[in-house]
């Protein structure tokens, strides 16, 4: 009883957090089932710090943070869509390398800029708990037409991703769909990164689809159960930071590691079981 | 079906940066031929398939395609694709219909009707709803070999298909390769190493080596 009125009680007293934190999880969610799938885990940690540094500029500079963060990781996600060729280091380094700089001179930005400790750590590491209505219709407007086009082209999307070769040979503009793919991913962790801050999105595109991965077969069914336990995971989250007077977005990457380490044990305890029958 | 040849190639040039890997190449594959393209790694055989099918830019040349009333179907080896995808074996012999469904098209009842055909055919009902990764090596491939199938294709453009098979899922998929050359008249190219299997199936190869590209009889390439 006390947990529904603790739940009753944090969403009339946080509605904006609630609402951001739905609409976040679903959408990096199942944004983040691509992610996992085509092993590009790495681009989006690198995207998420990309658009914390445009969010960086923004404050110091005082500009739009959503034009900061766009603008950054747009230029990042063209980065990663140019052939391989053209770059003359593995990808994997220049991903590296983005991430480093991104993260550095965030901190190095605000840190000159003469802000408290508070702001800095709400920046860098995101507050669920201080989401503002601009943030939600920030998050509605970029990542809710999204997920919309990436439910809608889900089949030449997966088979751009799942065997490139042949989907081209079968007249499957896969270099469109990969661009497209890219420019949504960007466009969502602009939205997604200031009130998430870097870490929960990352977790968020990373932790809970792999999660779902785990426990379903087909791409619908891991598409709808990452949702749906992005969703779970950030009000249980939410909840438990409330309760128990807890920093909120740790309290959500926290309970999504242990959640996948809880299936990932049941899991292999099962495969094991069912390989000694 | 004309008469008219799969490919021709006038003097293509493939380079993969200032790397040429062929060189002002000339070839022409004739219709309804089962051809195997053989020769050292590296000698660009994929390269050379890959041109023709405009997955690789090609620098200098031309190449003219006729691959009939479908585009062709490729067939990659199976290790590339990532077992990580939750796909049936069923969904990716569904994926071969794309060029007829597009973005949003559902299959109707002859497109159900065909994808079961092709699945019997390759006796993969009893894997039918398996995760493609919990596959074999060997039903992996034949479910990529199916899924070119089910495109209706008349050129089939396979890529070392047997790499990394056993012995018998080997000798079970060249007997089907075999048979879709024999029985439906489809043009077979195949990049292939062993030419033992090469002189059992097909009369001429298609020769790639430093020397350039040369269709040549089995016998000759064998002795």
């Amino acid at each position: 009883m006390n947990l529904i009125q603790d739940a009753v009680s944090f969403t009339k007293l946080f509605p904006e957090a609630v609402l951001c934190g739905t609409v976040m999880a679903a959408v990096c969610s199942a944004f983040g089932v691509f992610v996992v799938l085509k092993r590009i885990v790495f681009i989006s940690i690198a995207l998420s710090e990309a658009a914390t540094f445009g969010l960086a500029l923004a404050l110091v500079f005082h500009f739009s943070p959503l034009a900061g963060s766009a603008l950054v990781t747009g230029a990042v996600v063209f980065l990663l869509t140019l052939p391989e060729k053209r770059q003359h280091l593995p990808k994997d380094v220049v991903l590296g390398t983005v991430f480093l700089l991104a993260s550095s001179a965030s901190v190095l930005l605000v840190a000159q800029s003469g802000f408290g400790l508070e702001e800095i750590k709400a920046m860098l590491y995101g507050d669920l708990i201080v989401s503002s209505p601009r943030d939600r219709w920030v998050l509605l407007l970029t990542g809710v037409p999204s997920l919309a086009v990436l439910l809608l082209f889900l089949r030449p999307v997966l088979y751009a991703f799942l065997d490139r070769e042949a989907a081209c040979v079968m007249g499957v503009r896969c270099w469109f769909w990969e661009g497209l793919f890219f420019f949504l991913l960007g466009l969502v962790v602009s939205g997604a990164s200031k009130s998430g801050g870097a870490l929960l999105v990352f977790c968020l595109l990373v932790v809970v689809p792999a999660t779902a991965l785990l426990l379903a077969r087909r791409l619908w069914a891991v598409i709808g159960i990452s949702m749906a336990l992005g969703v779970l995971t950030t009000w249980a989250g939410l909840l438990t930071a409330y309760r128990a007077d807890l920093p909120v977005n740790p309290t959500i990457i926290g309970l999504s590691c242990l959640l996948l380490m809880s299936v990932s044990l049941v899991r292999a305890m099962a495969s094991r079981f069912i390989a000694r029958r | 079906m004309n008469g008219s040849p799969v490919i021709q190639c006038r003097g293509v040039t493939v380079a993969y940066g200032r790397d040429i890997v062929l060189d002002r190449i000339d070839l022409t594959v004739p219709r309804g031929t089962l051809l195997p393209f053989v020769g050292p790694n590296g000698a660009g055989k994929t390269t050379l398939l890959k041109a023709c099918l405009g997955l690789i830019p090609h620098q200098g040349g031309e190449i003219i395609c006729d691959f009939g009333d479908h585009p062709p179907a490729y067939v990659p080896q199976q290790k590339q694709l990532d077992p990580i995808y939750p796909v049936s074996v069923r969904d990716l012999v569904c994926m071969g219909l794309n060029p007829e469904l597009g973005c949003w098209g559902r299959l109707d009842r002859g497109q159900h009707a065909r994808v079961e055909a092709v699945i019997v055919r390759f006796g993969l009902e009893p894997h039918q709803h398996k995760h493609f990764g919990e596959l074999s090596g060997g039903l992996r491939q034949k479910t990529l070999l199916a899924r070119a199938v089910v495109t209706q294709a008349e050129v089939l453009v396979l890529d070392e298909p047997t790499a990394g098979l056993d012995a018998s899922s080997e000798a079970g998929l060249l007997k089907l390769i075999r048979t879709l050359h024999e029985e439906e008249g489809k043009t077979v190219l195949w990049v292939h190493h062993r030419m033992d299997q090469c002189a059992a199936l097909a009369l001429q190869v298609c020769r790639v080596d430093k020397r350039g590209v040369r269709l040549a009889d089995v016998s000759e390439v064998a002795t």
